[in-house]
């Protein structure tokens, strides 16, 4: 992190809106990646990063250290996707009932949709790393100053989901080669 | 240390995405040359990898994902209006904090103040304010002691400036008056006149200087000299005879004497000496020698001029005389003329003897000296007599007071003369008698003794008063008479005699009852009375019986030691007053005695009960716990302030260190 940045982080902590927005144009993709890791829903995940956006605002006073706001911001964003899952899961019966029977387009495809069971299957944070790597194609610090994590532990969070997901789908991946 | 193999999924992951150093693609390289399993799993996420980037990149937001969080953020947070921005921007600068925060403090205070009720001033004022007050009293009391002292010192002013002044005024200059009194004694020690503080006045020294010149010039000048002399004197009788016969010694005469018998027997009198003058002096000092000379004066009349002037005048009328005794003798002119002549005769004649008896008069006073001697015998003030006056002050207790204030009047007699009796009877109800006789001195003994018998004495005084008669001082010679004796009598009722010993204590006992009624039979028995008794049972089984009783002290240690037999005697206290006056015999004197019997009643009272003690420690307990809620109460009331005022305080305080990083 050079020290642009820091000055940023710092300005935007002590309420420079104008730092703030530089800050969600830099951020709100990663954050986006995270939601959507969780969500799986782009609408939702959108959702999530301008909620998250918003909050952080009006919380900025509780960072503490300018360096980990970029951390602090997945936090939140993550808790706020956490919300929206877990109120998903209440949605009533009827709704689930009628999801089924509207055609999905995007999934029409076999392969998606094991794909897609297979990203649920991971664990969250297994998945916000992926979906960090595959969406913005960030380099391994990157991904783990956004998600607050040691270095090295990336890697093997990384290759342990491609692992997971590999033998999830192996027939398919035998299919297609 | 894990191989390459056992996480071929990292290493390829890894590799994948470019993570890997140089030196770890050569080590992953080289195992998959080396393992066909692992080649395989490559193969296999090579493919997942590509999947995941088709499919992931799909679902990547479109470019416009930037500027939609914007306008959302935008239109969720709106942006500020000016003033309020310019605000917000000044509170960032560090001099508007700190302002802000003394600005906050400052009100913090000034509300608090404003709250209590405390003066807005500084607190070093306020206490110097205080100690002002407190000071100004006692500086007030000082001020009005200095007052107080200046008035003291005013008067002392006068007093001392009268002691001052008083010395001025006072001391007549002793020492001339001394010394010439000395010069006088010393030397005319012989010729002394004055006594006592008589000082001579300057016509008596005149006189004596006279007196001294007499002798040559005595013939020519017509002089009327007299004395009187004070003596005090042994013997009346004797002193008279012996001034009779100076008096003879000296050619002169006594003209007359008077004397008087006093009450006590003592003689005085005055006798009146006429001497020849120059025979005087010497006269003077063999009556002193008689007795103590208390006062004497000696005067001088000079009537040279008056009788000479008579005595010309007398030479006229004579001639006067005999011219017209030779008118009458010739006979010529009328008979009217001749009236005339006879008429002025008569008036010249009258004229003539009242000059001659002028004249003679003064010749007799001339020639003989005047003295005037008062005698008094010694001891003229000692009293005839002296009367003995005994009054007598007896108080009596007794059981029944009417009888004995009868019985007291019936002593009446012709000896014995009762000038004041009466009973009262006050508001509650007591009788007391009042008596007082006059008692012929020879019976007085008798009767008071009588009287004394009829009841208990608490106190006699006897007060004996010598009267003198006819005098003062004291006599050996003087005899004594007894008057008659006042008595004065007080009888009251024997319950309002104060106990002479007070004893307390109580008996503990089972049968409160019984105990109570043996108790009543022993002070009987000891001669006691029951004065007062109460008893009382209380809900829990305690009896208590009180007695309270009286008894001669004779018989106080015997009670006392019966009523060990009653149950154990406790806190047994005494009170004793000694009276000042012993005249009280105190085998006789009351005392009285107030026994508690009790008994115990039941050990767990319905006070000390399980359910009782339960039920208080409970009401106690709740009540300690609504204490300690509103001392809270209190105590957050009185800190919330503060607290506030400290969190904001380090609020602030944080974020200016915060800025400050």
């Amino acid at each position: 992190m050079d020290a642009s940045e820091r000055e940023q982080y710092r300005a935007a902590i002590h309420g420079d809106r104008e730092a703030f927005e530089m800050i969600i144009r830099t951020h709100s993709r990663p954050l986006f990646a995270i939601a959507y890791g969780i969500l799986q829903s782009r609408e939702e995940a959108e959702d999530v990063v301008q909620d998250s956006l918003v909050k952080a605002w009006k919380t900025r006073w509780r960072v503490r250290d300018p360096e980990k706001l970029p951390a602090w911001l997945a936090t939140i964003a993550r808790h706020k996707a956490h919300d929206v899952f877990r109120k998903r899961r209440t949605v009533p019966l009827s709704e689930q009932l009628i999801e089924p029977i509207e055609p999905e387009p995007a999934n029409t495809n076999v392969l998606d949709q094991q794909l897609q069971s297979a990203l649920a299957a991971l664990p969250e944070l297994h998945r916000a790393a992926l979906t960090l790597r595959y969406f913005e194609e960030m380099d391994y610090r990157t991904i783990e100053n956004t998600l607050g994590l040691t270095n090295g532990a990336l890697r093997g969070i990384l290759g342990r989901a491609l692992a997971s997901m590999r033998k999830q789908l192996r027939p398919a991946l035998a299919a297609m080669d | 240390m894990p191989t390459v193999h056992d996480e071929i999924d990292t290493w390829l992951t890894a590799d994948l995405h470019g993570e890997l150093s140089d030196k770890e693609r050569d080590a992953l390289h080289a195992h998959l040359v080396d393992c066909a399993a692992c080649r395989k799993t490559h193969q296999e996420i090579k493919t997942m990898n590509k999947i995941l980037e088709e499919t992931l990149t799909k679902e990547k937001t479109d470019p416009a994902f930037e500027q939609r969080m914007l306008a959302g953020f935008r239109s969720r947070v709106p942006q500020r209006s000016g003033l309020v921005k310019l605000l917000v921007d000044l509170m960032r600068l560090r001099a508007t904090q700190i302002a802000a925060v003394a600005a906050v403090l400052l009100g913090l205070v000034q509300i608090g103040r404003m709250i209590t009720g405390e003066p807005v001033t500084a607190p070093r004022e306020r206490e110097h304010y205080v100690g002002e007050q407190f000071a100004a009293q006692p500086s007030q009391v000082s001020a009005s002691r200095a007052v107080e002292s200046g008035a003291l010192a005013k008067s002392d002013e006068v007093a001392a400036g009268r002691s001052r002044n008083l010395p001025l005024k006072e001391p007549p200059p002793p020492a001339p008056a001394q010394s010439k009194d000395e010069e006088r004694t010393g030397a005319e020690v012989e010729r002394t006149i004055v006594t006592g503080s008589n000082i001579p006045t300057a016509a008596e020294e005149t006189a004596q200087a006279s007196v001294q010149e007499t002798a040559p010039a005595l013939a020519n000048r017509k002089l009327i000299r007299n004395a009187t002399v004070d003596l005090e004197i042994v013997g009346f009788d004797n002193a008279v005879q012996k001034i009779t016969a100076f008096a003879n010694e000296e050619h002169g005469y006594v003209a007359t004497t008077d004397s008087e018998k006093q009450a006590n027997g003592k003689l005085k009198g005055q006798i009146v000496v006429k001497v020849l003058p120059e025979n005087l002096d010497r006269f003077l000092q063999r009556i002193r020698s008689l007795g103590e000379l208390k006062n004497q004066t000696l005067g001088t009349e000079d009537v040279t001029k008056a009788y000479f002037d008579t005595d010309a005048r007398l030479k006229n009328a004579h001639v006067m005389e005999q011219r017209l005794i030779d008118m009458l003798k010739m006979k010529t002119g009328k008979v009217s003329d001749l009236l005339q002549v006879e008429k002025e005769l008569g008036r010249v004649r009258e004229e003539i003897e009242k000059m001659q008896g002028e004249l003679k008069y003064w010749d007799s006073q001339v020639q003989f000296a005047t003295v005037t001697i008062s005698l008094t015998e010694k001891d003229m003030e000692e009293p005839a007599a002296f009367l003995l006056k005994e009054r007598a002050q007896l108080s009596l207790y007794t059981p029944d007071v009417e009888k004995i204030y009868n019985e007291t009047k019936r002593l009446a007699s012709p000896k014995v003369q009762i000038t004041n009796a009466q009973l009262n009877r006050d508001y509650s109800g007591r009788v007391s008698a009042q008596l007082s006789m006059l008692i012929a001195p020879e019976e007085s003994d008798a009767v008071i003794g009588r009287v004394k018998g009829f009841g208990r004495v608490e106190n006699f005084q006897m007060q004996t008063q010598r009267l003198t008669q006819g005098g003062s001082g004291m006599s050996q010679n003087a005899k004594t008479k007894r008057d008659k004796v006042e008595l004065n009598i007080t009888i009251s009722r024997e319950e309002q005699e104060q106990a002479f010993q007070q004893t307390s204590l109580s008996i503990r006992t089972s049968s409160v009852d019984e105990k109570a009624k043996e108790l009543r039979a022993l002070a009987e028995k000891q001669g006691g009375r029951v004065r007062s008794s109460t008893f009382s049972s209380d809900p829990n089984g305690r009896e208590v019986a009180s007695v309270s009783l009286r008894v001669a002290m004779k018989n106080y240690p015997a009670l006392m030691q019966s009523l060990n037999s009653l149950g154990r005697v406790e806190n047994v206290s005494v009170q004793r007053q000694d009276r000042a006056d012993a005249q009280i015999d105190e085998s006789d004197a009351p005392a009285d005695v107030s026994i508690q019997v009790y008994s115990q009643g039941n050990i767990v009272t319905e006070e000390s009960g399980l359910l009782a003690t339960l039920r208080r420690t409970l009401a106690q307990s709740a009540s300690a716990i609504m204490w300690s809620l509103r001392m809270i109460g209190v105590a957050i009331a009185f800190l919330a302030p503060w607290a506030i005022a400290i969190v904001l305080l380090a609020w602030v305080a944080r974020r200016v260190i915060r800025a400050k990083r």
